[in-house]
């Protein structure tokens, strides 16, 4: 319809009064070396060595930075093997054996608030960086680079808005652990040198804020506001929500640091709280199984490393029908489709979506201009298509491609069911050409 | 089981090509019933024969536009693969340039003309440029402008006691000063209702204005250009009257611009044909930038030339306009104070001039 569409449907109200799952059985834990950030990487432990909960085990290496890697359960190093990544690579993985006892880490000891009280900005980098965590929002991106901004930052938005219809990784996590998640955004306001602290949630989801509300009573002494965002989507888009959460209009293509502004997703202000307080990495992660291809959709507490199979085989496995599987690891607007079903949980993938291949036969073009309307960076998506399908690169150019977030939002609107994201795509390869 | 390969986005709205289609055409259906009602079997047949040249030819088209693969030699088999690419938008689509042209045609117009006039739209203006959302045209803007410039004896318009004269519209080109007396034998109440000599479709305002709000409703068209072309329209028609004076010393100005607005298929024009989003620009300001350029030339050809089926033809020049709107180089979609500056600018400029033309106010 020639209209904005702004909201989607959500498909949250069925799976999050589903129960948690906590699954902890998983025999062979699987910790890739490398990922789409960090090419190179290796481990730095030797078959048959015994490791514990919170021990490194490994290193990726990424253009600029490092990541840690550590084991999120106790047992044995038992070889390497290759899996799909979520993002669809196939890389290299360690594999320790689970002895299902999860011994911790000597190291692994709670800091004292004293202790907490007299770090300074650079045992705040090296704890993060230490602790191996990244935006576990989907970005991957190391949080310890963040925090090495040279731009003084006045405020820290923590994203709680989880946009992408299906997921309720964020969700049940604000419910569970609200308080450790406020915790760590006092950490990341201290390790920042910010004065505000802001959480968005989504205004739909009263009771988020509520639990939020209550957590950020024990923390008076620190500026912390709990921000009830839009419903609509792209809310949880970095720049949407720091435009929602603190007003300010940060450009595409600046950084929110120069703006004085840094965005943690929820999950990550949580990896704060584990890695200041526990001196701990994040072990475990939400991860729900979904989709009309699946017997019995179900949410997990898995650690990471757990493979992905294991939780399908718990769900009931495969719908048997004769149709093709889409496996979409992350949401339905933005996620990977998958060609193996051979993965594992990391700690930026949220879900996994199985849906029975439908396809859809897509019409011309009418100019209906719903693409249009919709776009939330103001693109023209249809009249890209055209520029492209004329191979007019100046066009393409003029008319702002690589802006284009991939939300999903013009194929999702169009009348004509084109495919007009995938085409953003293109247009954006083909100019770089 | 094998995976499939995809992309994101993985869901689609429930929208589709086919909703918008049945939209506009429910939205003319009350047109339709109140054609026949007024002008009876005359205007059944010829929106029956309006339809089946239209989407005959649509359908034709698009079989023959679809490449078979010639390893195929079966002639029925060529056919079976052909016929299997149609969907009901090679229907729909059709049926609704059919149905507006048949409202745009007098109910007595000989039946060859009409013949001729569909067959020019659905062909030339449709087919020709490549099927649904290709044209660049409106196609029974087209189809009517042809048969207007060719068979210009064929109009004739019947009224309710009138047997034949010309559209309320016509017999006023030539002077504005004209339209109160008018008003006396056709009042505004009978344009609102559809007592008026006309074409089949465009006589009856309140249907029309109900059909509108009916597709702006379910978003089956644009608001925008519509009440774009009908605000520049207004504007420049209001300006105008004031050069007539016995008008303005009568006190009748608003019913003169009323007058304006309600007849001679302004309406018509306005709900159900510019906003075919085929031949519309694609952005928001875009559109209204069309609305006024549409409305601006009908306002011109009423006041300076002497067609009665100026709306369709300044829907026809504003369709060139369309891809000039659209041009990458300066097409937005966020609206800015430079656009609503130009387009206060661009209004008010043309009224000037319109009123300097007319001889300034009386
Ligand atoms: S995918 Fe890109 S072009 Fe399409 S709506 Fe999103 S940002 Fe705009
Ligand atoms: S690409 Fe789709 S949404 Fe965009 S104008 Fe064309 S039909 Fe409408």
């Amino acid at each position: 319809m020639i209209e904005k569409t702004r909201y989607i449907p959500d498909g949250k109200k069925e799976r999050k009064n589903q129960p948690v799952i906590h699954y902890l059985e998983a025999e062979y834990l699987y910790f890739p070396t490398t990922d789409l950030r960090c090419p190179a990487g290796e481990s730095c432990v030797v078959d048959g060595q015994y490791v514990k909960v919170g021990e490194l085990i490994g290193t990726r290496q990424g253009g600029f930075f490092e990541q840690p890697i550590h084991s999120t359960v106790s047992g044995y190093i038992v070889g390497s093997e290759k899996k799909v990544h979520s993002s669809g690579q196939t890389v290299d993985c360690v594999i320790v054996q689970n002895d299902k006892k999860y011994v911790l880490y000597e190291n692994c000891v709670s800091r004292t608030e004293e202790e907490i009280d007299a770090l300074t900005k650079e045992d705040y980098i090296k704890i993060i960086k230490d602790s191996g965590l990244s935006g576990l929002g989907g970005s991957g991106f190391p949080t310890y680079i963040k925090l090495e901004t040279k731009h003084p930052i006045h405020t820290v938005v923590g994203n709680g808005v989880e946009c992408e219809p299906h997921l309720i990784s964020d969700y049940k996590l604000i419910l569970e652990r609200a308080n450790r998640i406020v915790e760590g955004l006092t950490y990341a306001m201290r390790a920042t040198g910010a004065k505000k602290g802001i959480i968005a949630v989504k205004k739909k989801y009263p009771e988020l804020y509520e639990v939020l509300e209550n957590a950020r009573q024990s923390f008076t002494h620190f500026d912390i506001e709990i921000k009830r965002v839009g419903n609509h989507y792209p809310a949880g888009w970095e720049l949407d929500t720091i435009k929602s959460a603190t007003g300010i209009k940060v450009p595409q293509g600046k950084l929110p640091a120069e703006y004085g502004v840094t965005v943690f997703n929820v999950a990550t202000l949580y990896g704060f709280y584990r890695a200041v307080k526990r001196r701990m990495p994040i072990t475990e992660r939400f991860f729900s199984i979904s989709g009309d291809g699946i017997k019995s959709p179900k949410n997990f507490q898995v650690r990471i490393g757990t493979p992905v199979r294991d939780l399908i085989a718990l769900a009931g496995g495969y719908t048997e029908t004769d149709k093709n599987k889409v496996l979409i690891c992350g949401g339905p607007m933005m996620g990977n489709a998958l060609q193996s079903d051979d993965i594992v949980v990391t700690k930026t993938a949220t879900s996994l979506i199985i849906l029975d291949e439908e396809v859809i036969p897509t019409e011309p073009c009418i100019h209906c201009a719903s693409c249009v309307y919709s776009c939330p960076v103001d693109l023209q998506p249809v009249q890209i298509m055209n520029a492209y399908k004329e191979r007019d690169k100046d066009a393409i150019n003029a008319l702002g491609v690589n802006k284009c977030i991939e939300c999903g939002l013009c194929s999702f609107t169009c009348p004509s069911k084109i495919h007009l994201t995938e085409t953003m795509r293109q247009a954006k390869r083909f100019i770089k050409k | 089981m094998n995976y499939a390969k995809q992309t994101s986005p993985y869901i689609r709205k429930e929208t589709s090509v086919k909703r918008m289609m049945f939209d506009v055409l429910i939205a003319l259906l009350p047109l339709v019933v109140f054609a026949v009602y007024r002008f009876g079997m005359d205007a059944l047949v010829r929106i029956i024969l309006s339809a089946v040249i239209f989407v005959g030819v649509d359908v034709v088209a698009a079989l023959l536009k679809v490449k078979v693969h010639p390893s195929v030699k079966d002639k029925k088999e060529r056919f079976k693969l052909r016929w299997k690419t149609l969907t009901i938008n090679h229907v729909s689509a059709p049926l609704v340039s059919s149905v507006i042209f048949a409202m745009i045609i007098p109910s007595t117009l000989p039946i060859y003309v009409l013949i001729v006039g569909a067959l020019f739209g659905s062909i030339i203006a449709k087919a020709f440029f490549g099927g649904l959302g290709s044209n660049i045209f409106n196609p029974a803007a087209v189809a009517r402008v042809v048969i207007g410039l060719s068979f210009v004896t064929a109009f004739n318009y019947v009224g309710i006691d009138v047997t034949s004269s010309a559209t309320p519209l016509a017999a006023v080109n030539d002077s504005l000063a004209s339209i109160p007396a008018m008003l006396e034998s056709y009042s505004l109440k009978d344009l609102f209702l559809g007592n008026i000599p006309g074409s089949m479709g465009e006589i009856s305002s309140i249907l029309i204005i109900l059909g509108g709000l009916y597709m702006f409703i379910r978003k089956a068209a644009d608001f925008r250009v519509t009440v774009s072309m009908i605000l520049s329209f207004t504007v420049i028609m209001f300006v105008a009257t004031l050069t007539v004076k016995p008008i303005v010393d009568n006190g009748q100005i608003i019913e003169t611009v009323l007058y304006q607005v309600l007849s001679g298929g302004l309406l018509f024009g306005a709900v159900f044909m510019v906003t075919d989003p085929v031949t519309s620009p694609v952005t928001k300001p875009g559109r209204w930038i069309y609305g006024l350029v549409v409305g601006a030339i009908v306002a011109a050809i009423r006041l300076f030339g002497a067609l009665p089926e100026g709306v369709v033809f300044a829907i026809l020049l504003g369709n060139i306009f369309v891809p000039l709107i659209d041009y990458y180089k300066w097409s937005k979609n966020k609206y800015s104070w430079k656009f609503i500056l130009g387009y206060v600018v661009s209004l008010s400029v043309v009224s000037l001039i319109v009123l300097l033309a007319l001889g300034g106010i009386k």
